[in-house]
């Protein structure tokens, strides 16, 4: 008689199975460091002692098996075998430690007379506070003989006007790498709510390239994909602060049924809207405050093809960019308990390519379902009422054994005396 | 108990499923109350660990569900057998068995069950394990593999209907899984003795009283 074969080629199965997600750890470098590593270690650990004893017990219970055939050859394979495999567990689960924008734009709007590389969108930087200040202010050698005097026209420094900020970056880790115009365009400046987080992060992948930064940050981070669309960088690399929940449309692009979801432009919101301003698309009675209800109705309109993507955004920006330790404190975001996460906005692509917000019934963000279906940051917007479902679900998996439990403690007499009589 | 004979009810595999079962989602449940309320409980020092080993112990537990499938659908090969309750069990087993916890038990009666490697669960088991092997787990295990892989299956995600409703489905799930788990373990010590029915899942051995064989002869295994 031999080793059933199939149960043995099962156990390497499972035993690989179980040393491969030992290993599949070592793939998140940071995931066996620290205080969680150990932990993860002593859990891992535990679950290997379980296989252990198991295989253990089962070569125990067949000895006779292959004792009966040829003897301890076979066992000393088996044995062996099963020696592998648990190394292969248990150096995977053990200390592997080194594991952690009238007169210039009579020309200047027009391609065709300055050529394309110095056209300033006009529609753009009207809107912005720079409009106020207007182009000689900043191009002061520009004269009357511009542009056929061969003269340079000049163009100004940031420091002249914001010295603050000037200050503050000149401060930090960054100033050498990059100047303030890689980061603004002078003609397209906007404060920190009329940008969205999405174009914020698109200043900096001009030089950050997504993937190198994803990869920069998946050692630390879980998620760090998800993390880095969901947040500005700013958020995490500057002391800005005041973080709210920011949901910007996105459109599945036109076709796609497979991914593609990007921020719709405004003349696809336009268009939509019929003719009436874009915002009425989700704020029905124009009133400028979104409620719960109105907010609801565009969740479940399934038809348009829109949908809300929500972002952690700071409403102040700082500039002294610096890798924040406490940033890789997961809860400095997410275990600040929902009373942190009261506020939220919608916020607006506008024709001149800023965004507008406004403001969303407070709570928000915490509705269980039709709020922001798609938002969710654990430990901090979780729902009430889903808390409440959830433990009277578990309070009735108590009814059983405190119920019958108790009704057992008071005929325990019962069965002891039939057991009695049935031995007699 | 005078004469004992033993018949071996759980293979090893079996056994090694459901010791990294019970380990894993008691870990899973501990780690995930941490996750959900983090301003309440913090029983894995950090935000981070509870996170990280809510994953690897979710990671665990599918594993060891596949080695629970595997070992039903191609060693065993029984899986229908031990977990799909048969007509009779449907109409009157269910009966029985309910009357037997909720009053015969009181009385001193034995259990009407008796346990064969073929027949392993009493129609009860077998109704509240079919509904948790193949509707709870595979779902509590899906939700979970898209909820640590959100942004490469946000697809999927949004199929569903976004991460939030992913995020109620996955704790729903796991509200029923433990509340189902509290019934679970008290039941288990209604055997003879409180060890009764718990040894021999993890020894693999039960033992089974001699007086009680003519109940075995005709729940023992059918012709199929
Ligand atoms: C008659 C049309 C015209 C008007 C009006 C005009 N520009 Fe220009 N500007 C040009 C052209 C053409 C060039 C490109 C010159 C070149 O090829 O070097 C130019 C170039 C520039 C440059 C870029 C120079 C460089 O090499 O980077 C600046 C800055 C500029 N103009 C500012 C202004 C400002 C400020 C005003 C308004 C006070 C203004 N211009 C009005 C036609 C005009
Ligand atoms: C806040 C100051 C500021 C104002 C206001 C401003 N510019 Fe500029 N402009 C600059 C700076 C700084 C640069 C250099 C940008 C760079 O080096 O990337 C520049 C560059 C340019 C250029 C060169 C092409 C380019 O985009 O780099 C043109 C043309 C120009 N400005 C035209 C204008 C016109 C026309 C206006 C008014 C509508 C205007 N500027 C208003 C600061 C300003
Ligand atoms: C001649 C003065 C002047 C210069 C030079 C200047 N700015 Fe400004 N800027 C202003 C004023 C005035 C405002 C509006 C008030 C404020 O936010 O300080 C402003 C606002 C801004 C804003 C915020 C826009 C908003 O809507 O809040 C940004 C961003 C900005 N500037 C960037 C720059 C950059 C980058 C440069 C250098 C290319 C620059 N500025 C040069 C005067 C200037
Ligand atoms: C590494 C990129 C980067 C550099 C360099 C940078 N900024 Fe900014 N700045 C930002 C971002 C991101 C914002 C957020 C709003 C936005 O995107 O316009 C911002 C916002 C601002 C604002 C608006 C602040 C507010 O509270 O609304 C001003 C003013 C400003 N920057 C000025 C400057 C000046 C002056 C410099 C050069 C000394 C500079 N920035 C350099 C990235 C940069
Ligand atoms: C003009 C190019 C440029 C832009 C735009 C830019 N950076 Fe950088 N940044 C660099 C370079 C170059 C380095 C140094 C090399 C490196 O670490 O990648 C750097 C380094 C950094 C570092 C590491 C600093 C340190 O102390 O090690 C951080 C954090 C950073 N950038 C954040 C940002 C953020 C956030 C933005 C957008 C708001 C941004 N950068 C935009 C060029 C840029
Ligand atoms: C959740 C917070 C967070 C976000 C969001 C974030 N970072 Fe970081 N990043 C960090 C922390 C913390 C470090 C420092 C890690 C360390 O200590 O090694 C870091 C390190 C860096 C570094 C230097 C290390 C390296 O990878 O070479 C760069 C560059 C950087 N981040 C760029 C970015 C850019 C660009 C973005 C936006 C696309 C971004 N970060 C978004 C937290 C964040
Ligand atoms: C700067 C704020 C911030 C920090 C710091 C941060 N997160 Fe997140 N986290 C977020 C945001 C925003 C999301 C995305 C929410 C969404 O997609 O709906 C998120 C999503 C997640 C998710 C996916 C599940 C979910 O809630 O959507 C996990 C898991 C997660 N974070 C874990 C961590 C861990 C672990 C750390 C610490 C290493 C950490 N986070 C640090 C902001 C943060």
């Amino acid at each position: 008689m031999k080793i059933d074969k199939k149960l043995l080629i099962l156990w390497i199965a499972s035993l690989t199975l179980f040393s491969g997600v030992g290993v599949s750890t070592l793939l998140l470098p940071d995931l066996l460091r620290g205080v969680h590593g150990l932990a993860i270690r002593f859990f891992l650990g535990y679950c290997g002692i379980i296989v252990v004893a198991q295989v253990c017990a089962f070569i125990k219970d067949n000895r006779h098996l292959w004792e009966d055939s040829s003897g301890e050859k076979k066992s000393s394979i088996t044995l062996s075998i099963l020696l592998v495999t648990l190394l292969i567990i248990f150096s995977s689960s053990a200390p592997v430690m080194a594991l952690e924008s009238g007169d210039c734009q009579g020309c200047h709007s027009d391609a065709a007379m300055v050529g394309a590389a110095f056209v300033v969108n006009q529609a753009a930087f009207d809107t912005t506070a720079h409009a106020e200040i207007g182009c000689p202010a900043c191009h002061e050698s520009v004269g009357p003989g511009h542009p056929d005097d061969g003269l340079a026209p000049s163009k100004v420094g940031c420091q002249d006007c914001h010295s603050d900020v000037s200050h503050e970056y000149a401060g930090s880790g960054h100033y050498g790498y990059a100047d303030c115009n890689d980061c603004h365009n002078p003609h397209q400046v906007r404060g920190a709510t009329a940008v969205s987080g999405h174009d914020m992060n698109q200043q900096c992948r001009l030089c950050h390239d997504s993937s190198k930064v994803v990869s920069g940050h998946t050692d630390w981070l879980p998620q760090a994909e998800l993390h880095l669309v969901k947040l500005p960088c700013v958020s995490c690399h500057t002391a800005a602060k005041d973080n709210v929940i920011t949901l910007y449309i996105v459109k599945r692009q036109s076709g796609a049924k497979i991914s593609g979801l990007e921020p719709a432009s405004y003349q696809e919101l336009q268009a939509l809207a019929k003719g009436k301003p874009i915002e009425t698309l989700i704020d029905g009675n124009e009133d400028n405050y979104i409620s719960l209800a109105e907010l609801r109705l565009f969740n479940l309109n399934r038809k348009s093809n829109l949908s809300l993507q929500g972002m952690m955004t700071p409403e102040t920006v700082t500039h002294d960019f610096s890798l924040l330790a406490n940033r890789r404190d997961c809860s400095f975001c997410h275990a600040s308990g929902p009373e942190a996460r009261q506020t939220s906005f919608i916020s607006l692509v506008q024709q001149d390519g800023s965004y507008r917000r406004i403001a969303v019934e407070k709570g928000a963000v915490l509705d269980a379902l039709y709020g922001t279906p798609d938002f969710y940051m654990v430990g901090s917007t979780r729902s009430k009422a889903l808390d409440y479902i959830g433990a009277m679900i578990i309070a009735g998996g108590l009814v059983v054994p405190i119920g019958h439990g108790t009704l057992r403690i008071l005929t325990r007499k019962n069965r002891k005396e039939d057991r009695r009589s049935d031995h007699e | 108990m005078s004469d004992t004979s033993r018949i071996y009810l759980q293979p090893t595999p079996i056994r090694i499923w459901h010791w990294l079962n019970a380990f894993g989602i008691v870990t899973l449940g501990l780690t995930g109350i941490q996750i959900r309320f983090p301003e309440y409980i913090n029983l894995f020092s950090g935000y981070k660990t509870a996170i990280l080993l809510h994953n690897v112990a979710g990671v665990v537990v599918a594993a060891s569900f596949a080695l629970w499938f595997f070992y039903y659908s191609f060693v065993a090969r029984n899986m229908l057998k031990v977990y799909v309750p048969n007509k009779d069990e449907v109409k009157s087993g269910l009966l029985r068995q309910a009357k037997f916890y909720l009053l015969t038990y009181f009385l001193g009666r034995p259990n009407p069950h008796h346990p064969t490697p073929e027949n392993k669960f009493n129609p009860m088991q077998k109704s509240a394990y079919l509904a948790i092997m193949f509707l709870l787990m595979p779902l509590i295990g899906l939700s979970g593999i898209l909820l640590i892989n959100i942004e490469p299956m946000r697809d999927l995600v949004l199929m569903i209907g976004g991460l939030k409703i992913l995020m109620a489905i996955h704790y729903i799930l796991a509200c029923c899984l433990c509340a189902f788990l509290f019934t679970h373990v008290y039941l288990a010590t209604l055997g003879r003795t409180a060890f009764a029915y718990i040894k021999p899942m993890w020894t693999g051995w039960e033992e089974e009283e001699s007086d009680d064989h003519q109940h075995l002869d005709h729940l023992a295994p059918r012709p199929n």
